[in-house]
């Protein structure tokens, strides 16, 4: 159990008297698709953004690759190799679709003040090779004819696509999609499907939060769901989806 | 087309404001000139600091006068110069040069000081600090009498930069019936200004400008790949500060003396009514709505004249600044992006 990839001990989160997460023991494997579903308010995306750092935790720990991350920085945690994405989309607006990959997929030293004033034929060759690499993930994401729209130009389903692209230039080893599908129209949301399933199978491990469960249940691994911050099941999706305990939080006993 | 229409009017419209000086002023319209450029030139090189927090960044700086304060302060009391009510000049003191570096650098100090603590806070937040700051750093050098001269400030330090005047600068502009001296600081603003420009545009266009303008985009995203935002806000603010520091030296040679009343928040505003006159994010905006603006400032009263005829000088001042306020107005009715800023990259939306 200690070889997992990200561990989670404890961890609890509340705000006022709400209680968002408290979730005892959740592990993920490496090279696995795990999504992460439950009803609205569940704690979902409270999670994510306590394993990434933005929000900090009221007790517990999280570990990634057995290093201590708790309470890290989220930059810090994004160099480890986690990189994620938001619910709303952040796109950076008026910045250019390559300006945004390139960016994103720049190093420390590249951006560094005085690399940037001395400009050394490296640094050009750097930037160079940055550009190609944005042109090869945009084309990939077959948004490479918007390379120099700026990006509030996209529509929302381009602008899921971008972001995905700017976390993918930075090949991370965790991938976290919070609802990459959310208002996207079914054609471009079976492509991303696809997209992400093909990332999955390259070697990124991936927790996605989605709640569109068809799409969820096709590309999954494993499924693990959320109530009321804690976990109330968790496996293979085929058994998530008839497991009552799961039936019960999405339509609720006595619904009102 | 669009960006030739864009500059077809901003130089109109600058060439209409200084043809006002010549137009109200038939007697000696260069002395005016001269003035109004010079201080164009230093509120100029100001509004291109504060851009780099604000246009680059997306920062919301309102202390810029203490920027500028601490590279003046500084660097007058590293030359020669007499302070306080007595009064006695130092005769040893650093050449200019360095005096000004450290002036600069003490400036760039100055902005990581404010910075570390505050630079987490977003928006106006970040706004009410800065402008708090710099009433506090005001107030603070108004009562350390002993070192920087309290209310009777600093004099007597115009030398350190006026003995490296050439002769033939002086014989030329003499000939023109301008003050040298002035004329001197003016020069040498604007040589400031065309060097920073250079500076500015590299940066714009390096990665390190790539990663400001994301961070002025959505510092959450910026951090979520691994980029560390809080330093290169801080980085920003360090630099709009040096270049501002360099502004407030020259405003301070340019009076000749300087008290902390120079340093007041109407500064700070000023210069702000200047950028975003210029445009937002523009890289040559500030120069030409520094020129624009001094000229209204200059003029307007002459202006107000001709419309109210049996008003005295105190009640004109008064009817300048509503002049000044409602062509801001209008301005920015007509260009929201400001003069020279990009319609596509407005921006006034601060998060």
């Amino acid at each position: 159990m200690s070889n997992s990839f990200i561990r989670i001990d404890n961890l609890k989160k509340t705000f006022g008297g709400l209680k968002a997460v408290d979730v005892e023991h959740l592990t993920f494997d490496q090279n696995i698709l795990t999504s992460i579903i439950g009803p609205n308010g569940a704690g979902k995306t409270t999670l994510f953004d306590l394993i990434s750092g933005f929000q900090e935790e009221d007790t517990g720990e999280i570990f990634y690759k057995n290093k201590n991350i708790t309470r890290s920085q989220p930059y810090k945690i994004s160099r480890l190799g986690i990189v994620r994405t938001f619910q709303l989309t952040k796109v950076f607006d008026r910045m250019t679709v390559l300006e945004n990959l390139m960016f994103s997929g720049s190093s420390i030293k590249n951006d560094s003040l005085l690399n940037s004033i001395f400009k050394t034929s490296n640094n050009k060759k750097y930037e160079k090779s940055l550009k190609d690499k944005s042109f090869q993930i945009m084309e990939d994401l077959n948004i490479h004819q918007m390379a120099d729209s700026y990006a509030r130009e996209l529509s929302g389903g381009q602008k899921k696509l971008l972001e995905l692209g700017r976390s993918l230039i930075k090949n991370p080893e965790v991938l976290m999609l919070d609802e990459p599908l959310a208002g996207v129209n079914p054609k471009l949301a079976e492509d991303l499907l696809e997209t992400i399933q093909n990332l999955s199978k390259s070697g990124i491990t991936i927790l996605m939060v989605e709640h569109n469960i068809d799409a969820v249940m096709k590309i999954s691994d494993r499924v693990v769901v959320l109530a009321e911050g804690s976990v109330i099941a968790d496996g293979q999706p085929q058994d998530v989806r008839l497991n009552p305990k799961v039936i019960e939080a999405y339509l609720g006993t006595n619904n009102d | 087309m669009k960006i030739s229409g864009k500059w077809i009017f901003t130089l109109l419209l600058t060439i209409f404001s200084v043809s006002l000086v010549f137009y109200f002023n038939p007697g000696g319209p260069l002395r005016i000139l001269g003035n109004l450029l010079t201080f164009a030139g230093i509120y100029a090189l100001a509004a291109i600091g504060l851009n780099v927090h604000f246009g680059m960044t997306g920062l919301l700086n309102f202390g810029h006068a203490s920027f500028m304060g601490v590279g003046a302060y500084v660097t007058l009391l590293l030359v020669p110069h007499a302070a306080g009510r007595e009064g006695e000049i130092s005769e040893n003191g650093l050449p200019f040069l360095s005096a000004l570096l450290i002036g600069i650098v003490a400036a760039a100090l100055f902005g990581l000081l404010l910075g570390l603590p505050a630079i987490r806070l977003r928006g106006d937040y970040l706004a009410i600090v800065t402008i708090a700051a710099a009433e506090i750093f005001r107030l603070l050098v108004r009562d350390l009498e002993s070192i920087t001269g309290g209310v009777y400030g600093i004099i007597n330090f115009s030398s350190a930069l006026q003995k490296y005047r050439p002769l033939f600068f002086d014989e030329f502009i003499t000939e023109l019936e301008l003050a040298p001296a002035q004329i001197w600081v003016g020069l040498l603003s604007w040589v400031s200004i065309f060097f920073t420009l250079i500076l500015i545009k590299r940066l714009n266009q390096s990665p390190w400008g790539r990663a400001l303008r994301a961070v002025r985009e959505d510092e959450d995203a910026v951090r979520a790949l691994g980029k560390n935002a809080v330093w290169l806000k801080l980085q920003s603010f360090m630099l709009g500060a040096g270049i501002a520091g360099l502004a407030g030296v020259f405003l301070a040679f340019n009076y000749g003396s300087v008290q902390t009343t120079l340093f007041v928040p109407l500064l700070t505003f000023y210069v702000w009514a200047i950028m975003i006159l210029g445009g937002v994010g523009s890289l040559t905006g500030p120069i030409f709505g520094s020129i624009i603006f001094w000229a209204i400032i200059s003029e307007t009263d002459k202006l107000a004249a001709l419309i109210f005829e049996n008003a005295d000088g105190q009640q004109l001042a008064g009817v300048r600044f509503a002049l000044v306020g409602l062509l801001i107005m209008i301005l920015m009715i007509f260009r929201p992006s400001g003069l020279l800023g990009k319609k596509e990259e407005l921006l006034l939306n601060v998060k």
